[in-house]
């Protein structure tokens, strides 16, 4: 219960900061929130499977953020910027895919 | 607790699996971190409130990144859109434009013709041939054609004035020539103008301040058929025969086919001006 209340806490934030981001952090923006979601959904899949860990969860998000960011960077760096996007894309899709139909499972029991 | 051994043992067996199984299938089949599974199995007891606070703090941390790329990519695409729409504009208004110019330019292609075409044939050639008629007229120009050969000389062993060709003589030889319906004279190749005198200077008589001396001939552009006869019904050529009579003076007028005249010497005016370009100065 206390990770909804956190949640609810970061929209509102949002919300009400309305934060800016620099220029220079734009691109990675929107693969962060994919591989953020990859763990989250993953995280929720663990906790109904009843195997949460919070400690787990705190590390895949953020190594989940930070390589996702880091493999837009060095795809930038190299000129395949777009290529690794579309690659790291299809991988945490597929992830999420996969647990969000685990998570389907569990709740309809189907 | 499983010892580092054991955990290699488990991911060379997750190694053997990926090979065996394929990308996709590995992908779908692991979608989970397979640490939670992991930790539950090795360390059940782990985490604790602390860790309870982190989790919460980094789903916080989610959601204010996703509302984050959320708006930052509604923003975007509200400027994209408005920079889309102030192109289209601009694209619109730049072909107009274009549009425009091109009209004008057409437009001014066809008047650049039109005025070529005027200027090419009936403007400046009406205008040069004015120029040319006037300078015909005021004897700046040589002129040549049909006329008569007028030779006035002094009577025979003259030894008077009376019977010598003086220079009112010569001027009404001169106004009688016109009368008759000359169109050029020139006496001894000076071509008369408008501002030509004709006067006395000693022995001799001076035509555009040139004295001359006897015989003086005279070229007369004119129709060589009707000059001599309208030149003996005038007041001045009746005076000339008389002469011709009294004194002795000859005169003899014989047509001619071809007569060339020289142009008048150049002419400075210093004070007449054009009454077009100078009405009021006329004071």
């Amino acid at each position: 219960m206390i990770a909804v209340v956190g949640l609810v806490v970061g929209i509102v934030l949002g919300l009400v900061l309305k934060p800016d981001v620099p220029l220079w952090l734009e691109p990675y923006l929107p693969i962060a929130v994919v591989a953020a979601l990859d763990a989250v959904f993953g995280a929720l899949r663990a906790f109904l499977d009843g195997i949460f860990n919070d400690k787990v969860f705190v590390i895949s998000f953020v190594s989940n953020v930070v390589i996702a960011a880091l493999i837009v960077f060095v795809g930038d760096k190299l000129g395949v910027g777009a290529q690794l996007s579309t690659g790291v894309i299809v991988v945490l899709g597929i992830r999420i895919f996969s647990n969000v139909a685990a998570i389907r499972r569990h709740i309809f029991h189907a | 607790m499983s010892s580092p051994a054991d955990r290699d043992r488990e991911q060379a067996g997750e190694q053997q699996e990926r090979i065996s199984q394929g990308l996709i299938a590995y992908l779908s089949g692991h979608a989970m971190d397979e640490d939670y599974g992991w930790i539950t199995r090795n360390q059940p007891a782990t985490g604790g409130r602390g860790a309870r606070v982190a989790a919460t703090v980094t789903l916080a941390a989610f959601g204010l990144l996703v509302l984050t790329a959320a708006t930052q990519t509604s923003r975007s695409a509200v400027t994209v859109a408005d920079e889309r729409t102030q192109l289209i504009e601009q694209i619109t208004a730049r072909r107009q434009s274009l549009d425009s110019r091109i009209d004008t330019a057409r437009r001014l292609t066809e008047q650049n013709q039109v005025l070529t075409r005027a200027a090419g044939t009936t403007a400046s050639a009406a205008l040069l041939a004015r120029v040319e008629r006037l300078a015909l007229l005021t004897g700046q120009s040589a002129a040549h054609g049909r006329g008569v050969t007028v030779v006035a000389d002094d009577a025979a062993n003259a030894d008077s004035d009376r019977e010598r060709v003086l220079d009112k003589d010569l001027q009404r030889l001169v106004n009688a020539l016109w009368e008759a319906g000359a169109e050029a004279i020139s006496i001894n190749g000076q071509r008369l103008t408008n501002l030509s005198p004709i006067r006395q200077a000693g022995t001799a008589i001076n035509v555009n301040f040139i004295p001359l001396r006897p015989p003086y001939r005279l070229l007369v552009l004119g129709d060589p058929d009707r000059l001599p006869s309208r030149f003996a019904a005038t007041t001045d050529g009746a005076a000339w025969f008389d002469l011709e009579r009294e004194v002795g003076l000859r005169l003899s007028i014989t047509k001619a086919t071809r007569l060339s005249l020289p142009a008048a010497g150049e002419q400075t005016l210093r004070y007449a001006q054009p009454a077009t370009q100078k009405q009021g100065g006329a004071s």
